[in-house]
């Protein structure tokens, strides 16, 4: 067990990464960050690591039923001499928060008596600062080196106190963190296997390409035996017409089978590469189109596209070129090095002095130069955003007269770039010329000792001339090699970048006995509990009753967890505790299809795709008839503006529907919902962010499109909520107050301190106009 | 309201009640269901996907009502349609691609339509290949030109506008 751990612990070394441990066992698991100077933090520390790091009297001061959570520790402390960098650990059991130096506790605190914690940032210091009965509390000094660990242990500290998350589920979310990353460190071990595998069904073709590799490097190996031949058959002797012209024939021979392989390893390379390039990308974008979102809430759009091209991309030249090169770089080398040991021993260890020099100079070259590279993209993209910033301000740089300014901004910018490229020059000419005269300095020693022994009658002129030839042979397959191995490493990452994705688990499949249901639009939350993080609850134990036809407005400050709720009712997540009805049955037993066919959701700022509007509308119903579009078009209030395009129901509606104003956008989207038919909808901020005229319209397109059904209504603006039945106001997500407009102004809750805020604000408005207007 | 219900409120025409008794450059003068209109505007919602399919406006712009596919009117009154359609539609047919030549950040085309032989200029991204083997071109002054069906293009011309779809 130990041993496992401690593989475990030597991989996380390498790569840093988030530590982690197992809940009560003795497992641990350290990691790194690279601008901290030793651990990151330890989950669920084992008795060992506490006594070696806190002292062996530490355990006796744990409880009996305490246990460390998480131990980590600052990089400054703060004594009666001031502030200075020393270490002082931080100890978070179940129980307390404790802070230790020199083994010693300092301080100590009752998790029950902490309201809160957070970090007060300074300038270059960080204070974790306690809340205990209203009085904050400085606990910990750090400088921001160390934040990113003390923010973990925050977020640990508010579950427990704040947010009063129940420990065993913390617990279990900790050591579920454990099982992913330690699956994630297995499964990077065998990238390159793994790559490999997807080559497997196309193997025929990886071999043919190899055999022309193989073929084409023997064939390159003949023109200087050829040579050899022809110069002591043939031109020192002077005769031979015959074998002239068989030589010439053969040289031809040669170029043209040469010519006609390169041309068959070209196209089957490029065959090899596009099927795999295929396989890949497919495979990837399958695997994406049924990922959670959650995972979309992980990866960035770039981040996934990088991985579908640019990742792709190199683990394809790899698996096609890089790995046959490779291979046959060192069948080169170990061939042409029998070749030329065979024709002169000697000069063959002649011929291999300047290789450890190439292979040394170019290990630091590649150690040194990266900082001169990356300083030379760095002034250079100062150039391209100088150039970019101006173009964009030229309304501003001309109205303040400062096109000078700019100029000389440029210039400067210009000639900081030039000093970085003679920069480069200059260490560059520290590394080629010296390695270039390696190889220059042994073809002198091997022309002059070869030709020494020609002149002795030793060695041929023609062995002396082919001798050189696959010497340079030699050499090239040596410097390849070099740069295939660092290619490698770049595969590998690429590689786990790809598995990264593909290791993602699907969206969860229907529950076996999952049914179609006719959804008749009765939405019940029973005790629904909701994290995105598996730390933060995004929803706290959420509980309310939707009458089918009844409409409903859901109201709260941001971030309080309205458009979560809309989520978990389209299950696009599912909650971690507590159940989502419809129509009394939970909505993991109806067929995920089905219920996604019944419920619509219209959001704050939908998205088209790159069709025509016809097919935008009919997204949801796509054997719609040319009436149920238009029908439905109307009924959104976005027949006339169609109509009057030129191309109408066929105009394209160009990227993301950009083509379109915003408001055009949500009516379309509000006709498709309208040819779905739900019999739940849910429209989120629909109108926010239009203006008046337009919400107008679109308003009394939502008036039609909700009519008879289940309408859930997300809103800011409260005035959007006029006609509701139940308004649902939710903060900190839970549910606070429900009932109809008039019973919560009553209450004199937040929904009527919200609403006061608005009316406020449009009270204050009409004051600035009437002022305005004198 | 179910989408059933918003269906049963459009005007649907009948085309035995339809009838056109003349036409202008860009207005038809018609009966429908024995009322007299004059002036009616004609608008295609899917000019190339459904263009049979025509939206009858007043000349006040009001809706009068929508014919599913005018091809099925009498044959006069079909006619007449037609013939005020390929004013307001204009849409050569290209028939041939003779040439297409870059010139510096656009393509200069010369092609064979039913309206004879013609020379326009494109961006890159101007043709639009609809899914029953239509293609819509745009040039850069918005001009729409199109072929009917590409597979019965001969091979240069195919191989000329696959460039671009």
């Amino acid at each position: 067990m130990l041993e496992q751990v401690r593989s475990q612990v030597s991989y996380l070394y390498i790569t840093p990464q988030l530590g982690v441990g197992i809940g009560n066992s003795v497992v641990e698991v350290r990691a790194i960050d690279t601008d901290s100077d030793e651990s990151d933090i330890i989950y669920y520390p084992s008795l060992d690591t506490l006594s070696r790091v806190l002292g062996n009297g530490f355990l006796k001061v744990l409880g009996d039923d305490e246990e460390v959570v998480a131990l980590t520790k600052s990089d400054l402390t703060v004594d009666e001499n001031g502030i200075s960098y020393g270490e002082e650990h931080l100890v978070l059991t179940n129980k307390r928060i404790l802070v230790i130096k020199d083994k010693n506790i300092v301080k100590e605190f009752k998790l029950k008596d902490v309201s809160s914690a957070s970090l007060r940032d300074y300038l270059s210091t960080i204070i974790l600062t306690l809340d205990i009965r209203g009085s904050a509390i400085s606990v910990i000094t750090l400088s921001r080196a160390r934040k990113k660990q003390f923010e973990k242990i925050i977020t640990l500290i508010n579950d427990i106190t704040f947010h009063k998350i129940p420990y065993n589920m913390l617990k279990k979310h900790l050591s579920n963190r454990v099982n992913s990353e330690s699956e994630k460190a297995k499964s990077s071990k065998g990238i390159l296997i793994k790559l490999f595998g997807f080559v497997k069904p196309l193997w025929y073709m990886l071999l043919i390409t190899s055999m022309l590799s193989i073929a084409t490097t023997t064939m390159n190996l003949l023109p200087p035996y050829l040579m050899k031949i022809l110069i002591d058959e043939v031109l020192i002797p002077r005769s031979n017409l015959d074998k002239l012209l068989m030589i010439i024939l053969g040289l031809l021979g040669v170029n043209l089978s040469l010519t006609i392989l390169g041309v068959l390893r070209s196209y089957a390379l490029l065959k090899l590469n596009q099927k795999l390039a295929f396989r890949l990308r497919a495979r990837i974008y399958e695997h994406i189109q049924f990922l959670s979102l959650n995972f979309y809430d992980k990866f960035s759009r770039g981040a996934i596209i990088s991985r579908i091209v640019d990742d792709v991309n190199r683990v394809l030249y790899f698996l096609t070129q890089g790995f046959s090169t490779m291979i046959l770089d060192l069948a080169m080398i170990v061939f042409v090095g029998l070749i030329m040991f065979s024709m002169s021993p000697w000069l063959s260890y002649i011929a291999l002095l300047p290789v450890p020099v190439s292979i040394l100079g170019t290990a630091i070259y590649r150690k040194v130069m990266p900082k001169y590279y990356h300083r030379l993209w760095r002034k250079w993209s100062r150039v391209i955003s100088t150039l970019s910033e101006s173009l964009s301000a030229i309304i501003l740089v001309k109205t303040l007269g400062k096109e000078s300014n700019v100029i000389k901004r440029f210039k400067d910018n210009l000639n900081e770039f030039i000093d970085s490229n003679i920069e480069v020059f200059k260490n560059e000419q520290k590394f080629w010329p010296f390695i270039g005269l390696s190889f220059t300095f042994s073809n002198l020693i091997v022309w002059w000792l070869g030709g020494l022994q020609v002149l002795n009658g030793a060695l041929t002129l023609g062995s002396l001339t082919a001798f050189v030839s696959y010497m340079w042979s030699f050499y090239r397959p040596i410097n390849d090699l070099a740069n295939h191995l660092r290619l490698v490493q770049q595969v590998i990452v690429a590689g786990e970048r790809i598995f990264e994705v593909l290791s993602t688990k699907p969206e969860s499949a229907d529950k076996p006995g999952a049914r179609d249901l006719t959804i008749v639009g009765g939405v019940e939350l029973k005790n629904v509990w909701f994290t995105y993080d598996g730390i933060h609850y995004a929803l706290k134990d959420v509980s309310f009753r939707i009458e089918p036809g009844e409409h409903v407005g859901i109201v709260g400050p941001s971030g309080s967890g309205k458009t979560t709720l809309t989520k978990l009712l389209l299950r696009l997540y599912e909650p971690q505790r507590g159940s989502v009805l419809i129509d009394g049955v939970d909505v993991r037993d109806i067929k995920s299809t089905s219920l996604k066919k019944q419920i619509a959701i219209v959001m704050q700022n939908p998205i088209l795709f790159n069709t025509s509007i016809a097919e935008n509308i009919a997204i949801g119903k796509e054997d719609a008839s040319l009436e149920e579009i238009i029908a439905a078009a109307k009924a959104a209030r976005a027949h006339d503006f169609i109509m009057k395009l030129p191309e109408a129901y066929d105009t394209e509606v160009g990227v993301y529907g950009g083509r379109l104003s915003g408001g055009e956008r949500q009516r379309i989207a509000i006709a498709a919902a309208l040819l779905k038919d739900p019999k739940v909808l849910i429209l989120d901020e629909p109108t926010s962010s239009l203006d008046a005229l337009t919400e107008r319209d679109v308003t009394e397109a939502i008036g039609n499109l909700t009519k008879n059904r289940t309408t859930i209504i997300i809103a800011h603006r409260l005035s959007t909520l006029r006609n509701v039945d139940k308004i649902i106001v939710l903060d900190k997500g839970t549910v606070i107050e429900q009932g109809s407009h008039e019973q919560l102004i009553r209450t004199d809750g937040l929904y009527k301190r919200l609403f006061e805020a608005q009316f406020a604000d449009f009270l204050d408005n009409r004051r600035r106009r009437v002022l305005l207007r004198g | 309201m179910s989408i059933r219900e918003w269906v049963t409120k459009l005007r649907i025409l009948d085309p035995e009640k339809v009838r056109v008794l003349s036409a202008r450059m860009d207005t038809v003068d018609l009966e429908v269901n024995g009322t007299l209109y004059t002036n009616v505007k004609l608008k295609r919602p899917f000019p190339y996907t459904r263009p049979e399919c025509l939206i009858l406006y007043t000349n006040d712009d009001r809706e009068i009502g929508i014919l599913r596919d005018y091809r099925k009117l009498d044959k006069g009154s079909k006619e007449l349609l037609e013939r005020v359609l390929e004013i307001i539609y204009f849409m050569p047919k290209i028939k041939r691609i003779m040439s297409v030549n870059s010139r510096g950040g656009y393509y200069e085309w010369v092609v064979d339509t039913d309206k004879g032989v013609i020379k326009f200029k494109t961006w890159r991204s101007c043709a639009r290949f609809l899914s029953n083997g239509k293609v819509i071109i745009k040039d850069i002054n918005g001009n729409v030109y199109c072929v009917e069906n590409i597979f019965r293009l001969n091979t240069k011309s195919q191989a000329l506008l696959s460039i671009f779809i």
